[in-house]
């Protein structure tokens, strides 16, 4: 996968991993990228899910006409960041920003162009969307509106998914979501019958709701990539998206036609609002404008009126009782997965984690890491006062009934018996712990087991032994 | 290392040295508005790096200072549509800080224009502004709107882009400001767009850490500014900004404000003085007769001639020159 060399920590440094978009647009050919950068906004948006160092190297390059020797550029970088510079060039030379690194920097010009009009303001491409005109009889819509309506969709999905094996009957999202669903390995069919979630899509319910987005998102793209959509006008309509200003209408006359047919699908996500399926305006909800900042925006946490959702909401014990604050029925669901619930009272369910329910969820293919992290993300403010947050008597336990399920290991070789006399034995013992391919041995029954990559030495110096003999 | 940061932009936006700077006969004239849209696209790549990024912009006019612009502003009545064309906080910012200048400008008449300059006002109050943003107060945080406030800034900064000689009554200010931005652990960057360089300033970013940069090529303002200025302190560990290697350390002396090459030192309050004096001005401490007629000895011939209003020369003397130290 390229881009995988960036996801080492550099010594010391703390790196974020790169974003999630950024290998797959490394995998795009020179000419889809260069339309893309076409558009101000695609650029601008880009830039911000760069590194930061990616970034800086951007902005240094973004004022000059001339290309720079690659040595000039370098002089600049101390010795602590060197890896990391190095990494930057090749990561910018890969998204076909910056041409041959090596000898000359120069932004492509593309690029600069469009990153340039972006920041002073010139051009007129209407890349950042066409306002809609207003409209006397219906005011635009309030933020309350649009948040409420994005997390409503959102929480459909993921609260379908949640209790697809649990035989209850939550709404279901629109056929195009469920064909996402299933296309993504998120969930899949069993001999024809109803969707089931997978391992996949337990995993994928524990990650942040700006990383499930992408997921999503990331899914579409290369569902796109087989419907022969233009995957350029996608992209653009995404970065377009994110530009977009909060509460505000937009006008769709200036969309192309695949964006016009995206609509559809975005609704269904909840990433757009539109009054009326037919309506000739839309708005960007929180979880469309926020698809560039990396920080979790969650499109939840900064809504007022979801109630115990703005922040954290489970308290853990060291006696491994839970108690979260929430009423919604999708944390519930998520926290069933791995909680063995006990006791739910209008703004609190307390559970608590036993070996049984975290052995359920590992299971399902959900890691002790993930569910170490989730409560960790989602702790209380009150409990963010210890130091360390999650109880580490909790923490290892959970690790270690992980371990547990790991106590077999498997592994292929061949056992070696019926040696001759106990002088034989040892001296092949011996040739064979030299190899350091010996994975059990017995003296006693005069037998051992080795592994597959040694069998055809010890076969060699076996026959070579005995035929010496002969 | 990839967090938010916070700039607080200080503009010294006096009309006579911008006209100054206009003048042809300079070596690369710099006129206000090129001067201010070069700004203005600084501050937007500033917004375009991060989502969370955020702005503060002070302008310093003579004898007053405002506050142009902040982000933490109440969204503008924007009624106004918007441009297809332009990325809506840049747009914001532009337009709001031009009509800002431009009202404050006007309103400036002749008997202002000679004023000092409100540096140090402008100063304190980006210092006391990211004060606020750094710690909210209990009451916002209390009505659960700003829960996990994103203004959490590890790294504010603040910018100063100054045109203006120093000012030596200003010394005491901008010393008490720097130990406030040490205290707050706020970096100090400064450039020096026209004109001789300043003590100050120079001291200013020398002990909080920031770069100076002398402008020289100033046609190559935008490039200058992207390049020392914009990196965040996390970045600039990895990639290196321009820092004086020389720094002017003279302090002003209290009595008569100027900068002062020797200066007598209170031994109780560390008051700088040009000369000796029987009984220190800020703490009332009197010194014995014996110790002046000495320090009188050691005070250099021109400055005895000039009696104290001229700059001293400088002779190797005991005395204790250059920076205070911290106050105790």
């Amino acid at each position: 996968m390229p881009g995988a060399s960036r996801d080492g920590t550099i010594d010391g440094a703390e790196e974020d991993p790169p974003h999630t978009l950024l290998p797959f647009l490394q995998s795009q050919s020179q000419n889809t990228l260069t339309r893309l950068y076409q558009r101000p906004s695609a650029c601008l948006s880009m830039f911000r899910l760069l590194p930061p160092l990616d970034r800086q190297l951007v902005m240094n390059l973004l004022w000059l006409e001339s290309a720079v020797p690659a040595g000039t550029m370098g002089a600049w970088v101390t010795r602590q960041g060197r890896k990391l510079y190095d990494e930057a060039l090749l990561n910018l030379s890969r998204l076909h920003i910056l041409p041959n690194p090596s000898v000359k920097l120069s932004l492509n010009g593309m690029f600069k162009t469009s990153l340039r009009q972006a920041v002073t303001g010139g051009g007129n491409n209407g890349s950042f969307g066409t306002a809609a005109l207003k409209d006397d009889k219906h005011p635009p819509v309030s933020i309350e509106v649009l948040d409420t309506y994005a997390v409503e969709r959102w929480e459909t999905i993921l609260h379908y998914m949640v209790s697809s094996g649990t035989g209850q009957l939550p709404t279901k999202p629109s056929p195009g979501v469920l064909f996402l669903l299933q296309r993504s390995g998120l969930m899949s069919t069993v001999h024809g019958s109803a969707l089931q979630i997978t391992s996949a899509g337990f995993q994928f319910l524990l990650h942040s709701p700006h990383d499930q987005l992408w997921q999503l998102l990331l899914q579409y793209l290369h569902m796109a990539e087989e419907r022969e959509m233009d995957l350029v006008e996608i992209l653009s309509f995404l970065f377009m998206l994110s530009t977009m200003e909060l509460g505000k209408e937009y006008s769709i006359e200036s969309l192309s036609v695949t964006q016009k047919a995206m609509l559809e699908d975005l609704r269904d996500y909840g990433l757009i609002w539109q009054r009326r399926t037919q309506s000739r305006r839309f708005s960007p909800t929180r979880l469309a404008t926020t698809l560039t900042s990396l920080l979790p925006p969650l499109p939840t946490a900064t809504s007022s009126g979801a109630g115990s959702q703005d922040q954290g909401f489970i308290v853990l014990e060291t006696n491994y009782r839970l108690y979260a604050y929430t009423d919604n029925p999708l944390q519930t669901a998520v926290l069933n997965l791995f909680v063995s619930l006990k006791y739910r009272f209008p703004n609190l369910v307390v559970g608590s984690i036993t070996r049984e329910s975290v052995r359920k969820a590992l299971a399902n293919g959900i890691t002790a890491d993930q569910i170490i992290s989730y409560l960790s993300t989602h702790a209380h403010p009150q409990m963010r006062k210890n130091k360390p947050l999650i109880p580490v008597t909790v923490q290892d336990q959970v690790r270690l009934w992980e371990l547990e399920r790991n106590r077999l290991k498997s592994e292929e070789g061949y056992l070696y018996t019926a040696f001759a006399s106990q002088a034989d034995y040892e001296y092949v013992l011996n040739y064979a712990k030299q190899l350091n391919v010996v994975l059990w041995e017995n003296p006693a029954k005069r037998c051992f087991f080795g592994n597959l990559e040694g069998h055809g030495n010890i076969r060699g110096f076996i026959e070579r032994r005995t035929g010496g003999q002969a | 290392m990839d967090q938010p940061s916070h700039i607080s932009v200080i503009l010294d936006l006096s009309p006579s040295q911008w006209h100054l700077s206009s003048l042809p006969q300079n070596p690369y004239p710099l006129s206000l508005k090129s001067f201010l849209a070069q700004v203005l696209a600084f501050l937007n790549l500033h917004i375009a790096s991060k989502h969370e990024n955020t702005l503060a912009i002070f302008g310093a006019f003579p004898g007053k200072s405002v506050m142009l612009y902040s982000s933490t502003d109440p969204a503008s009545d924007s009624s106004d549509s918007g441009s297809p064309n332009i990325y809506r906080p840049f747009e914001i910012v532009d337009s709001r800080v031009v009509t800002r200048i431009e009202e404050e400008l006007e309103s400036i008449d002749d008997s202002q224009e000679e004023a000092p300059i409100g540096l140090v006002g402008a100063l304190t109050k980006a210092l006391c502004y990211i004060n606020r943003i750094k710690h909210p107060t209990p009451s916002t945080q209390s009505n659960g709107t700003t829960v996990e406030d994103p203004a959490t800034l590890p790294d504010p900064r603040i910018l100063i882009l100054s045109v203006s000689p120093d000012l030596s009554t200003s010394y005491i200010p901008i010393m008490n400001s720097i130990f406030s931005a040490q205290k707050l652990k706020i970096i100090i960057d400064v450039c020096k767009i026209y004109g001789p360089d300043t003590v100050f300033l120079e001291q200013a970013a020398h002990l909080t850490g920031g770069s100076y940069v002398y402008l020289e090529r100033r046609d190559a303002l935008l490039q200058h500014l992207v390049m020392s200025h914009l990196p965040s302190p996390a970045l600039r560990k990895l990639m290196a900004v321009p820092t004086q290697d020389k720094i002017d350390f003279r302090a002003a002396c209290f009595c008569h404000k100027n900068i002062v090459d020797v200066g007598f030192v209170c031994s109780v309050c560390l008051s700088i003085f040009c000369r000796p004096v029987a009984v220190c001005t800020t703490c009332r401490t009197k010194f014995p007769m014996s110790t002046l007629r000495r320090l009188d000895a050691y005070l250099p011939r021109a400055a005895k001639q000039a009696n104290g209003t001229a700059k001293t020369s400088a002779p190797p003397t005991p005395t204790a020159t250059g920076l205070p130290s911290t106050p105790r």
